[in-house]
């Protein structure tokens, strides 16, 4: 139950991703990749499974951090927490993202977590990964017989299980150019500054005008995986954001989400403010204010 | 007094480039030739189980393993690791009733976490590898976690010495009607025309000092018991692993290292008596033992959680007449500080306003919690919590403004303090309460927040406390010292007094260059040794300055008086016609007669003969100087803290916008020190407000044991924050001084409550006030 000592593992250090791919193909579910190790390390100290722990560290060519106004932004698998802040391209076309990036654990720890390990984390709290599946994005995995793509959408399949397969390895995300008009926020509600969410949620608005003319809304920490609300995004394509809209998207947020009881929140609570926050963080998307 | 040199001035504290640096020698930093490691089995799966079986087979055949010990390879006797019973007097402790119940390892496991057994081994992944091969059986018993449950008639009984699980109630012969009191309460409050009433539940806070609990022990060559412990108490932890394991106290060597913070978690034992057990089992080799910190997090106490139960009663006009209150606590597995804190409790509250009459009741449960003891401020966080919402509610019932209130009813000079029969001999809590009201517009705040309708609101609150310095006359308060003068004039200070991070040993250091009129730098404090260093009772109660630095000044003068009379010997003059500056002593109104400390101190050592008289050059013998101290009182200080709040409404989030804190302390010896001390008691007394508790689901698994899950309040989470020192001295501190260790953490309690009943209409009766609660608080008033 507690314990200072670190069990052991082989440390694998391949060079290059195909050397990776061989080393994951080899030992399977008796491996782990290794990017920043803030979620692994803790994990690897009660998990007996793991033998094998393949590190990034000296795998070149997974540090892209890239924005091209047709393709949008390339994130490689070494890319961390704090590279996002360090970029004048997600703060300006991605706002959702490098709030969620501001606000992220302490410094140390941004300096070392990556923007994939969270989303494969698949953790119901992971911030980046909300915001950024509020703002779209594909995974490219690759293994010994090729790459392919997933969407977030369906990669996260229920609390810690990802639909990555245990010989993959998790190249770089794409998350799409934001059209004229995109408007984002995230938000988040922890019981101090330095923690895990409690409830959290970020949104990616098609702004024509006043109208909404499509919306991705993202909810962390009220069910088992990070969860979209389709009514509230219905509620906000085609129409004008007006102050009765947003307290009925207020009042439906609660319909949508399955919180639980834990130690940093009740269900109860997240039921009742759920909802305040989907309200705020639209609000603070389209920049009318950043609180209420 | 004239013109102080070095008290008062923010020298360069003595640990601080050891520690910036990562010089500073923690206990889990030393390593001893040929050691061993220790690992202690744990019960996790229950709270409350007997061991059915005790399977050690498997472990002894792992790879590095030394020897597995089970309950009874171990002594037998039983302990109290809390160190308050060597406080009092026998009598005392059999009036008390205080009781050892502790083992090194238990067939009955009455926590989470509770020990079971013990592996050791040639390191500490060995180790850990062979106690996870330990096999138990349990049969699961009824889980208790709070004093209702504990009391029910059919419960089992922890103790058969203390039926209903009552380990502690104040006792009646000390205490008549097992009550602290004064007047005829219920008579006073039928005299009463406001009667505020409400049941309140204050929580089990956890100290969170950085370092976790790190041991090594040594049965040496000369049947010595060594123990390297960063204990807040070396002299008591002396003597009861003396007790413990039946040695002559000579036979015992505590040796401190740095304390990595101690806030009561190491006041009096934690881990040493495991430790040592250890070590007398494989005798010659050192064994250490590091706590995880989720093990330290049950093995350690933490405050007094439980239902405070308060009634006040006021006449029209404000006067309060009867104050009324229980505290139950739930105690935890063990008994450790029962009747400490149950005590104190009460005491704070009889000592802070002039209530005709009050009655307090204090009563500790044993339950299936980690257990409780010390942490700063002792009990006064909780009433704090408690006694300071319901005044104002009294106040907002009698439409009085909280701090004119505060003003007119606390109690002051002449005033029995804590200690009923002790009057306050000093208090300047008006002028703490003016200047903080001045510093935060206080007056204006208080009209701007009425009637406020947004989602957002504002609340400003005031709390006051009053608090100790050292625990007498209640308990034994004793201080050796010893002063070195060395040939070239620089002197060592040799004492016991712990330095756990707050200072201490520069401030000490301080009131030793003053006393003696030496430079700063001429001073070293030499501490951490049992084997040379006199008692001391040990770092708690707000003491080490007070009576630490009494003891030091009075060792100091030792020395300053033997050597004017040197000097007077030398210059042939009469001592009282001396004066010492720049370490030169003079005879006054003759400037050419004079004689240097360095000479008188270096003649002392070196006492030659004259080769042509054949005389000795002066006066032979090296100067020490010598205090044994009992300090004459308990100079209280006092604090007011203004809090102001932005609750948001539709979340119960609080943010804290500004803290003022005013504290009466005396004399501040090192401002630095004082504001350190302030600080981080807010720190400590905003998360206790709003953030900090330890969780336990209802088999009483602990489920917040680690900083993942207990939140304290984070530097960024910190408010604007102003501290005020109200130096007003003390006619028995040293230089005036009070102690201040304790009472930053106090006010900041109460006066966040109050800020956030002022910002939304309601109080929340429970700690820690979170989102969770305000929400449902305000639905309940919306809804009523
Ligand atoms: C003190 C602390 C505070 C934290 N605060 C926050 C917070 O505020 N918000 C938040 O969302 N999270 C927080 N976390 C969680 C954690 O830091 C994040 O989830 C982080 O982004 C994980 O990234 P990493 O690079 O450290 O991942 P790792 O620990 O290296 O990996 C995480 C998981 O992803 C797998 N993985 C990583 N990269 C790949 C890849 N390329 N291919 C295949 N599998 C891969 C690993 O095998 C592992 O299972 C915190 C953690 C700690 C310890």
């Amino acid at each position: 139950m507690t314990s200072r000592v670190m069990r052991d593992f082989d440390l694998l250090l391949p060079e290059s991703v195909a050397q990776a791919i061989t080393l994951l193909a080899t030992h399977k579910d008796k491996a782990a990749v290794l990017a920043g190790g803030t979620d692994l390390l803790v994990a690897l100290k009660f998990d007996y499974d793991i033998d094998n722990v393949v590190s990034l560290a000296l795998v070149p060519g997974l540090d892209v951090l890239e924005f091209d106004s047709e393709r949008g932004l390339a994130i490689g698998a070494k890319v961390t927490i704090a590279d996002l802040l360090k970029s004048s391209d997600v703060k300006e076309y991605y706002p959702a993202l490098w709030q969620s990036a501001k606000v992220f654990a302490t410094p140390q720890l941004r300096n070392t977590a990556t923007v994939i390990g969270n989303i494969l984390r698949a953790s119901p709290a992971g911030d980046c990964s909300l915001a950024i599946y509020a703002l779209g994005g594909i995974l490219t995995l690759e293994n010994a017989t090729g790459r392919r793509e997933v969407d977030l959408d369906d990669f996260w399949i229920s609390y810690g299980v990802t639909a990555r397969k245990d010989d993959e390895l998790t190249i770089s995300l794409q998350v799409p150019a934001p059209a004229t008009g995109q408007k984002s926020a995230f938000r988040r509600m922890t019981r101090v500054t330095e923690d895990l969410s409690k409830l959290n949620a970020a949104v990616c608005l098609q702004m024509d005008g006043d109208e909404c003319t499509g919306a991705r809304v993202a909810m962390g920490c009220v069910g088992p995986t990070l969860i979209r609300l389709p009514k509230v995004e219905n509620m906000l394509a085609g129409s004008v954001v007006t102050p009765e809209l947003l307290q009925e998207i207020s009042d439906t947020v609660a319909s949508e989400i399955n919180p639980i009881d834990d130690i940093r929140s009740s269900a109860e609570y997240r039921l009742k403010v759920a909802g305040v926050l989907v309200k705020r963080v639209i609000k603070l998307a389209l920049n009318e204010g950043n609180d209420q | 007094m004239g013109e102080l040199k070095v008290v008062g001035k923010k020298v360069e504290r003595v640990d601080v480039r050891s520690k910036v640096t990562g010089g500073a020698l923690y206990a889990a930093d030393v390593q001893l030739a040929g050691m061993l490691y220790g690992k202690i089995v744990r019960c996790y799966d229950h709270a409350h189980a007997r061991v059915t079986s005790l399977d050690l087979s498997e472990a002894v055949k792992c790879k590095g393993v030394i020897k597995v010990l089970g309950p009874k390879d171990v002594t037998q006797k039983e302990y109290n690791a809390s160190v308050l019973d060597m406080m009092v007097s026998a009598d005392m402790r059999g009036v008390l009733g205080d009781i050892d119940d502790q083992s090194i390892f238990t067939d009955h496991v009455k926590h989470y976490g509770d020990a079971i057994a013990a592996v050791i081994a040639t390191s500490e992944e060995a180790a850990e590898r062979a106690a996870e091969k330990i096999k138990a059986t349990y049969e699961e018993l009824p889980v208790y976690l709070t004093a209702d449950d504990a009391k029910q008639p059919d419960a089992l009984q922890f103790r058969p010495e203390k039926p209903g699980n009552l380990a502690f109630q104040l006792p009646e012969m000390a205490f008549p009607n097992n009550a602290y009191a004064w007047g005829e309460v219920d008579d006073s409050f039928a005299e009463a025309d406001i009667i505020v009433e409400d049941s309140f539940y204050v929580s089990k806070q956890k100290q969170c000092q950085m370092e976790p609990g790190s041991y090594i022990a040594l049965y040496d060559d000369q049947k010595r018991l060594n123990c390297w412990t960063s204990t807040q108490m070396p002299k008591l932890v002396q003597k009861k692993l003396a007790n413990l394991y039946e040695l002559p106290m000579t036979r015992v060597k505590i040796h401190t290292t740095v304390i990595g913070g101690g806030f009561g978690a190491r006041l009096g034992m934690v881990l040493e008596p495991e430790t040592c057990a250890l070590a007398m089992a494989v005798p010659g080799r050192p064994v250490k033992l590091l706590s995880p910190r989720e093990e330290d997090w049950l093995t350690s106490p933490s405050r007094h959680p439980g239902k405070y139960w308060m009634k006040m009663g006021f006449k029209k006009d404000g006067t309060p007449v009867a104050c009324d209150a229980k505290f139950e606590n739930y105690k935890g597995a063990y008994y450790v500080d029962a009747s400490g804190t149950a005590f104190t409790t009460g005491a704070w509250l009889g000592g802070m306003y002039k209530f005709d009459s009050l009655r307090y009741r204090g009563e500790s449960y044993y339950t299936n919690q980690s257990i409780c003891g010390a942490f700063r401020g002792y009990g006064n966080p909780q009433t704090n919590f408690v006694m300071e919402q319901m005044v104002d509610r009294g106040c907002a019932q009698l439409g009085a403004d909280p701090i004119e209130w505060r003003k007119k009813w606390h109690k002051t000079i002449g005033d029995d303090g804590w200690c009923i029969g002790v009057p306050y001999n000093s208090c300047a809590l008006d002028e703490c309460l003016d200047r903080a009201a001045e510093a935060i517009s206080w007056t204006e705040k208080r009209v701007k927040y009425k009637n406020q309708t947004g989602v957002k609101r504002r609340g400003i609150g005031v709390a006051v406390m009053n608090h100790t310095s050292g625990a007498m006359p209640m308990l034994l308060e004793h201080t050796v010292c010893d002063v070195l003068l060395h040939q070239d004039a620089t002197a060592t200070i040799n004492l016991a007094c712990s330095d756990m991070g707050q200072g201490s040993h520069t401030t000490l250091r301080q009131v030793a260059a003053e006393t003696l009129d030496f430079p700063y730098d001429d001073i070293h404090i030499a501490t951490g040794d049992t084997d040379a260093a006199g008692f001391d009772i040990g770092a708690h109660a707000s003491r080490t300055l007070y009576v630490g630095g009494g003891a030091v000044k009075q060792a100091c003068e030792d020395v300053r008086r033997q050597l004017f009379d040197r000097a007077a010997l030398e210059l042939e003059e009469d001592a009282s016609n001396l004066y010492m500056e720049d370490k030169i002593i003079h005879v006054k109104g003759a400037s050419n007669k004079s004689i240097s400390v360095q000479t008188i101190a270096d003649q002392g050592v070196n006492n030659f003969m004259n080769p042509e008289t054949g005389e000795l050059i002066g006066q032979p013998g090296q100067i020490q100087g010598y205090a044994s101290f009992f300090p004459p009182h308990n100079a209280p200080p006092f604090g007011a803290t203004i809090a102001e709040v932005e609750v948001d409404t539709e979340t119960g989030e609080v943010k804290v916008i500004e803290l003022v804190n005013a504290h009466d302390v005396g004399r501040a010896i090192h401002p630095g020190v004082v504001e350190g001390q302030l600080d981080g008691g807010a720190q400590q007394g905003l998360g206790m407000a709003l953030t900090e508790e330890t969780y336990f689901d209802e088999k009483g698994i602990c489920l917040n044991n680690s900083f993942t899950d207990y939140k304290m309040f984070g530097p960024s989470d910190m408010p604007k924050m102003t501290n005020i020192l109200v130096e007003n001295p003390d006619p028995t501190g040293p230089f005036g001084a009070k102690g201040v260790g304790e009472a930053g953490i106090v006010p900041p309690v109460g006066a966040t409550a109050n800020a956030i009943f002022n910002a939304i209409g309601v109080q929340i009766l429970e700690a820690p006030i979170t989102p969770e609660k305000i929400l449902k608080a305000l639905e309940e008033k919306n809804n009523a």
